[in-house]
């Protein structure tokens, strides 16, 4: 069996004594097909039992043990030592909490904020059946039906997500991926009857309108759900149930409204039709500045020389986007959590 | 700091969290507290992947609860309490239904139907599923629901004790894992709902690393016996190397087992049932087949292959996805391409809380689940029944609780019990102790494996006694080394292994006296079902020096009396 030395340089804090937190080092003889975990119960058991982080299952479906290992959020579980190390020689492996949550101790955060939100935006099934008639049928769900939700249940709440976001690390108070994951999924359960008010709920402020489209959340997750379309998918719900007044809606919409009109954005009157007229005097400062530095939008926007073929873009997606409610076929690998529509108005 | 509440459910495993979630519901006045060691949903029964029995009679339209019944007691080696058993199957279906009417995102039939598929040992097609991520989606069905209902969860705290005052039950004192220090829970009402004790064999279990009996061992050390605590499910398919399950399902979506030379060896064991004949059988005969060499070798231990191969791409993406991904993580094989490694591992522990129809012998203290032994499963559990009796108990305890709760009396804990755990727990720092938790820990898998295991034997079964004694003895000696207060997972650790030792002194103890071979306890020289001397439960409880008592209780039987069992 392949062994190697490694050395594991480990994020330490614990408030009770560590006035800043620190890295400790450590190097053992690894055999091939270890995973990060394994390595963290050795450490503890023979070198450092005051090493602390939270593992459970250690099969993946429990979410307990996700850390940053080289800077990205995982399962230390089914992360195997081999696949983290360079191909430079010098083996060093980089455990950190997971980010965008206060740490308790070493590697392990503090997830009440997560538990919180989940409360906060109705992340349940409210079912239609009442409660003396339950347990005497069940409902008939299609394959379809079925199919829409399958891959957004798969969400172990391991936090992740919520630790690669890049809006989380401006905005602790933002709704966040996991959150919005399980929004989708009960406003897509076709025994559910609380969709209007939940969506009303994830769309208010730090909510479902301020992702920022950095696809970090679904790129990380460990269940390979397609977050985005998740969350794609519920704005999209939101013009349909004709949610449109909100900062975040009349943004998306006034981006849309502009491509189609001129190919480009209108600046200059987007924070007024974003934020209407008293929002938008918190902005004049901003304006001011941008334009001492000389960073000013033109007043009049002129459509770009190929407007036609934009038009042309935009008469495209409707059609298809009219097909696609039709059918929806769920392709190989990653199972889409709706059809390919596009995002926009209506 | 004491907290007060009318029902404390120690566990948010499905159990606790269906109890919970009922105890609100029956009477919405009762204010109810869940205390667990991890967040909710990282409960164990998120780890069930293949499914949960009930006779909906979806696929096999002339399916019954009493085929269900006779499955079930059949399966036991006649040692399930059959007035449990039929509680049990008589409930499944509504309370299947019901947990798909709370959303529950079941995989479905062409006509949208709960889908079923085939299970070991039984006559019809009854295992209802989600893929292979059953429990997972239940867990986080009945979590949502507790949190709709707005049930208050105490989590990261773990159970130290259960107090009662001469049989009435008072609450339990917990450790706030976050601070380390010692809550008292006052109620007049406590579920324990802690989970199985299968870890007592590490390396060799497929259980989480938390699986240690935390309810089993307070409840033991409060007086109340535990029950039948021999039988240890050996689950046929483990990984070769980590011991992680690979669900029945795959054998249910038509898995073959095979030998180093290829062959089917299922056939000359389990001719009609094959590869979907009960655990214990399933399980013994790969042992059989690697005792007599006809096993893989391989550096990670001998093994049998499980060949999906046949089912397609598609199929095993489809309905067994979550496998695919194990067997790649943990073995670097494809299923697709190639056959798993696998091996049987300990997975369920049968025996557990003395109860009957979840009520033990504390007034006001259920136990359901896994640490229950109500008993439903006997001397062997089949697949997908395990889900179905956290569901059923767990709902039947946390309606009969919400009933009670207000009828009885709150008594307050005795300052002497938090002084006690809190001297304790300062005694495991004393400078003068020098055991090892990682060592302790290793011996007693390692004494539990090579004793106490599928194949049994007086000589094996009287050293596996004798180490797990000694070890006892040597962890009066463990020594704490983090002495910080914050989140310290190092005294965890120490008081999971005192529960463990103290379980499986039990579980070599009942397995050394019990001289027959039921289920899943195969006694090499008692080879066979000895219902003379033998058809009784296994009674364990502790004296006051910590020394364990054997006892006896009769089974209730019903409709159906002593058959041979075969498949």
């Amino acid at each position: 069996m392949e062994r190697r030395e490694v050395s594991f340089r480990i994020y330490r804090y614990n408030p009770q004594v560590d006035r800043t937190p620190f890295y400790d080092n450590f190097r053992i003889a690894v055999e091939k097909g270890i995973t990060i975990l394994r390595a963290l119960n050795h450490i503890k058991e023979h070198l450092e039992p005051r090493l602390t982080f939270r593992a459970f299952c250690q099969a993946g479906i429990c979410g307990s043990c996700a850390v940053r290992i080289n800077g990205v959020s995982k399962l230390a579980c089914t992360t195997q030592v081999w696949d983290e190390l360079g191909g430079d020689g010098e083996h060093t492996i980089l455990i950190e909490p997971l980010n965008n949550l206060e740490v308790v101790r070493d590697l392990v955060v503090d997830i009440n904020p997560i538990m919180d939100k989940l409360k906060e935006n109705y992340s349940w099934v409210k079912p239609a059946i009442p409660q003396e008639k339950m347990g005497r049928k069940e409902h008939i769900v299609s394959d379809g039906e079925f199919e829409a939700i399958n891959a957004a249940s798969d969400c172990i709440l391991c936090g992740s997500c919520y630790s690669e976001c890049s809006m989380m690390e401006v905005n602790r108070s933002y709704i966040s991926p996991p959150v919005l994951v399980k929004a989708f999924r009960m406003n897509n359960d076709s025994r559910d009857t609380l969709a209007c008010e939940r969506l009303e709920r994830v769309s208010s402020d730090h909510g479902l309108w301020d992702c920022a489209h950095c696809h970090k959340c679904m790129e990380h997750c460990t269940k390979n759900i397609p977050i985005m379309d998740g969350i794609h998918r519920l704005r999209e719900e939101a013009f349909e149930r004709g949610m449109t007044d909100s900062e975040g809606a009349r943004h998306a919409q006034a981006f849309f409204d502009d491509i189609r009109d001129v190919g480009r954005l209108r600046e200059v009157t987007l924070p007024l039709r974003t934020k209407g007229m008293i929002g938008s005097l918190g902005m004049v400062p901003l304006a001011v500045k941008m334009g001492l530095k000389g960073r000013t939008p033109p007043l009049w926007v002129r459509p770009i020389p190929d407007i036609d073929r934009v038009s042309e873009i935009y008469s495209r997606l409707e059609a298809s986007r009219e097909d696609a409610a039709e059918a929806s076929n769920p392709s190989h690998g990653r199972t889409p959590l709706s059809p390919p529509y596009p995002v926009g108005g209506k | 700091m004491e907290h007060k509440f009318d029902i404390v459910i120690v566990g948010a495993g499905g159990g606790g969290l269906f109890a919970a979630l009922e105890a609100v519901r029956t009477n919405p006045r009762v204010s109810v507290a869940v205390i667990s060691k991890v967040y909710p949903t990282r409960s164990h029964t998120s780890a069930a992947q293949g499914g949960v029995n009930a006779a909906l009679g979806n696929k096999d339209r002339d399916d019954t609860v009493d085929l269900h019944v006779f499955d079930t007691v059949k399966g036991s080696d006649y040692l399930a309490d059959q007035d449990a058993v039929e509680y049990l199957c008589g409930q499944a279906p509504s309370v299947v239904r019901e947990l798909e009417n709370l959303g529950a995102p079941f995989s479905r039939f062409a006509d949208g139907t709960i889908a079923q598929r085939p299970f070991g040992g039984t006559v019809k097609d009854r295992c209802c599923y989600c893929a292979d991520k059953t429990g997972h989606t239940l867990l986080h069905t009945l979590f949502e629901q507790c949190l709709r209902r707005g049930v208050t969860f105490f989590n990261e705290y773990f159970l130290l004790s259960l107090e009662h005052a001469d049989g009435d039950c008072q609450g339990v004192v917990t450790l706030n894992m976050a601070t380390s220090a010692i809550e008292a829970f006052v109620a007049p009402v406590v579920i324990l709902a802690t989970g199985g004790h299968a870890k007592m064999y590490w390396n060799r279990s497929s259980n989480a690393a938390g699986n240690t009996g935390d309810g089993q061992a307070a409840a033991l050390r409060a007086g109340i016996p535990l029950k039948d605590m021999e039988f240890i499910q050996f689950h046929p398919t483990g990984l070769r190397k980590s011991g992680l399950l690979v669900t029945e399902g795959a054998r249910g979506e038509g898995g073959y087992l095979l030998n180093r030379h290829g062959e089917r060896f299922m056939v000359r064991y389990a001719p009609q049932k094959m590869e979907l004949g009960p655990r214990d059988l399933v399980a013994r005969s790969m042992e059989t087949e690697i005792i007599e060499g006809n096993g893989f070798e391989s550096d990670a231990g001998s093994y049998i292959e499980l060949d999906l191969r046949h089912l397609g791409a598609e199929a095993i993406k489809k309905k067994l996805p979550q496998i695919r991904e194990l067997s790649m993580h943990f073995e670097g094989v494809d299923p697709i391409a190639e056959p798993i490694p696998v091996r049987p591992t300990a997975h369920y522990s049968m025996g557990g809380i003395d109860a009957h129809m979840a009520k033990t012998a504390v007034r006001g203290v259920f136990a359901v689940g896994e640490c229950a032994c109500v008993s439903v499963h006997g001397a062997n559990r089949l697949g997908g029944n395990s889900l179905l009796d956290i569901l059923v108990f767990g709902k039947r305890a946390g309606q009969e609780a919400a009933e009670e709760a207000p009828r009885r009396k709150a008594l307050g804990i005795p300052p002497g019990a938090v002084a006690g755990m809190a001297d304790e727990i300062r005694s495991y720092a004393n400078p003068e102790r020098y055991e090892r938790y990682g060592i302790l820990r290793e011996e007693m898998g390692k004494a539990m494996g090579d004793n106490v295991g599928i194949y049994r034997v007086e000589g094996r079964l009287r050293k596996g006694v004798e180490e797990i004694l000694a070890l006892r003895e040597r962890f009066r000696r463990i020594r704490l080394f983090d002495t910080g207060t914050v989140y310290n997972t190092n005294l965890i650790q120490i008081l999971e292994l005192k529960n463990m030792l103290d379980l499986a002194s039990c579980v070599a103890l009942t397995a050394l006296a019990r001289q027959e071979s039921r289920g899943s306890h195969f006694r090499e020289d008692f080879p066979r079902r000895d219902d003379q001397a033998w058809h009784l439960h296994s009674l364990c409880t502790m004296e006051r020096d910590g020394d364990i008592r054997l006892g006896h209780k009769p089974v209730t039987m019903g409709k159906y009396s002593l058959e041979t069992r075969s498949y």
